[in-house]
């Protein structure tokens, strides 16, 4: 065999998005509520991009319309996926999104959202239980994680109901890490913690990053821009739309 | 994977259907009662799919058409038109083209249904045991004291106190009627179930056990299920994708997140503001 000449895995982008926007129509108070648009980016894996930019930038929402929680209004996202091929993420299906979710795409979110009355250490290992491993195996990393994360230990068999901010902050970081994803998104992840805690999480982000996990993440510290990020991408605030047309408004009088 | 499920321009309509009946009814006519002919359009052109193992909820309010499409699956109602394919292991069934006993057979053995209403479901003239024990004869299971093991095995599965077996379901508090019947559902360990309204008008406290234990059967099972309900909380709680209904007819479909958080039509839009 021929030796192919390696590329070398940075110039291979795992997401590539052009001229995404985001926009709500809002039936009940007929208008159009601009959220993002022309958005473009390139997340490569083992780098950390990072979206920065005024509130009411947009910078959730372009992680929502990767996730597909929002629908995209306008716009590619070309993810490659972990097989070599490529799909756009605006317009897969919602079966092909759902199977991306359990085995290539994490989000951690801003807030837990998470299934009342499930231990800390079950809701954090639900992710590879969806993989197909066992509870137990499941569980026995999530409480590897959990320790990582500096979660005390006698919090892991309650539900994160009754946490603190911080707490339940990190039990949802644990859960979007724990099934190590090819592309992570992650919201404010050190929003609500401590300074030993967020250091714990900068060597995770460092470890993932090693480890050739691609993430697209907000934060709002410059610090933890300068110490994490590879690539910043500045959002503006979308302009906003021209009044709504006169026919609109007698269509809805 | 291939879905389990696959239905295709489900249509009910209650009356002599005229040519008008689908074209002024509808979300956009506000009414499922055909202006020309005063038929009931309960359900039209109701398309979807289904993955093993995967749960779908179909949510909207009271008349939205919503029961009629699991009811016509479970075959409680006949269609007017439409079509419907479940596909089990190698064969694929094309359930609305199926004779009176081949629709019992996979009713009896390869479906199960949990009503809001435990009347539909159960038998109150017999014991709870009774009720189950009924679904494995059917299932040829036929030694009694078989029989009654594995009764007792689904009930304590269910949370139901093995003591009480003997007793009538009617004697039972609601959430455990509903337990029972998801109990007598389970029975065959059925690839597909049916849950119409399964906590509506519980206690908080008695829904949410059901719920549990709804999500623990499917990760243990892997049941892909319909879930049809009125209630946010239990969509978001339980199905990865959701149709959302409205005078028969599928207004919006998506995924669950994306339906609460980005809902796209303006009655969905509506349904999710009031709720917070």
């Amino acid at each position: 065999m021929t030796p192919i000449l390696e590329t070398p895995f940075l110039e291979t982008p795992i997401l590539q998005i052009t001229g995404l926007a985001k926009q709500f129509s809002l039936h009940e108070q007929n208008e159009t509520v601009p959220s993002c648009s022309e958005v473009a980016l390139t997340a490569f894996p083992g780098q950390l991009t990072a979206l920065t930019g005024p509130t009411g930038a947009g910078k959730s929402s372009v992680l929502k319309c990767i996730y597909r929680t929002y629908l995209p209004s306008a716009g590619r996202m070309d993810f490659h996926k972990a097989n070599g091929t490529v799909v756009d993420l605006a317009r897969i299906s919602e079966q092909d999104m759902l199977q991306l979710r359990r085995t290539e795409l994490g989000f951690v979110t801003q807030f837990l959202h998470c299934i009342p009355r499930r231990p800390a250490e079950e809701v954090v290992a639900e992710p590879l239980i969806l993989r197909g491993l066992t509870l137990s195996e499941a569980v026995e990393q999530a409480r590897d994680l959990l320790t990582r994360l500096n979660v005390p230990e006698r919090l892991w068999r309650l539900p994160p109901a009754t946490f603190s901010g911080g707490e339940k902050q990190r039990v949802n970081l644990a859960r979007g890490l724990i099934a190590q994803p090819r592309l992570l998104l992650l919201d404010e992840p050190t929003a609500s913690l401590d300074k030993t805690t967020t250091a714990r999480v900068i060597e995770l982000i460092r470890a993932f990053k090693q480890a050739g996990v691609a993430m697209v993440a907000i934060f709002h510290d410059p610090e933890l821009v300068a110490a994490l990020a590879d690539v910043e991408y500045r959002l503006a605030p979308p302009q906003s739309l021209p009044q709504p047309t006169p026919a609109l408004e007698t269509a809805s009088s | 994977m291939k879905p389990i499920l696959e239905v295709q321009g489900l249509t009910r309509i209650h009356g002599t259907e005229c040519p008008s009946c689908l074209d002024m009814t509808g979300p956009e006519h506000n009414t499922n009662v055909c202006p020309a002919c005063g038929s009931i359009v309960a359900a039209a052109n109701v398309s979807f799919s289904l993955q093993p193992g995967e749960i779908l909820g179909i949510m909207g309010e009271s008349g939205s058409g919503k029961s009629t499409v699991v009811k016509t699956l479970y075959f409680d109602q006949a269609p007017t038109r439409g079509k419907a394919c479940f596909r089990d292991d190698t064969r694929t069934h094309d359930l609305f083209e199926l004779n009176s006993a081949e629709q019992r057979w996979l009713r009896n053995h390869r479906f199960g249904m949990v009503y809001q209403n435990p009347n539909l479901g159960l038998n109150f003239s017999i014991s709870a045991g009774g009720n189950i024990a009924e679904r494995l004869l059917m299932n040829d299971l036929n030694h009694y004291g078989d029989i009654r093991r594995r009764a007792s095995e689904l009930l304590t599965r269910t949370d139901v106190m093995v003591g009480r077996m003997d007793e009538s379901p009617r004697q039972f508090s609601g959430g455990m009627q509903q337990r029972v019947q998801i109990a007598k559902a389970l029975a065959t360990r059925p690839p597909l179930l049916f849950l119409d309204e399964v906590t509506t008008g519980l206690d908080l406290s008695v829904q949410a056990r059901i719920l549990d234990l709804i999500l623990e059967i499917q990760h243990e099972l892997d049941t892909a299920m319909i879930v049809v309900t009125h209630d946010l909380g239990v969509i978001r709680l339980l199905a990865s994708r959701t149709l959302v209904m409205k005078h028969g007819r599928v207004i919006e479909s998506g995924l669950t997140d994306q339906i609460l958080e980005d809902p796209q039509h303006a009655y969905t839009q509506q349904l999710v503001a009031s709720t917070l």
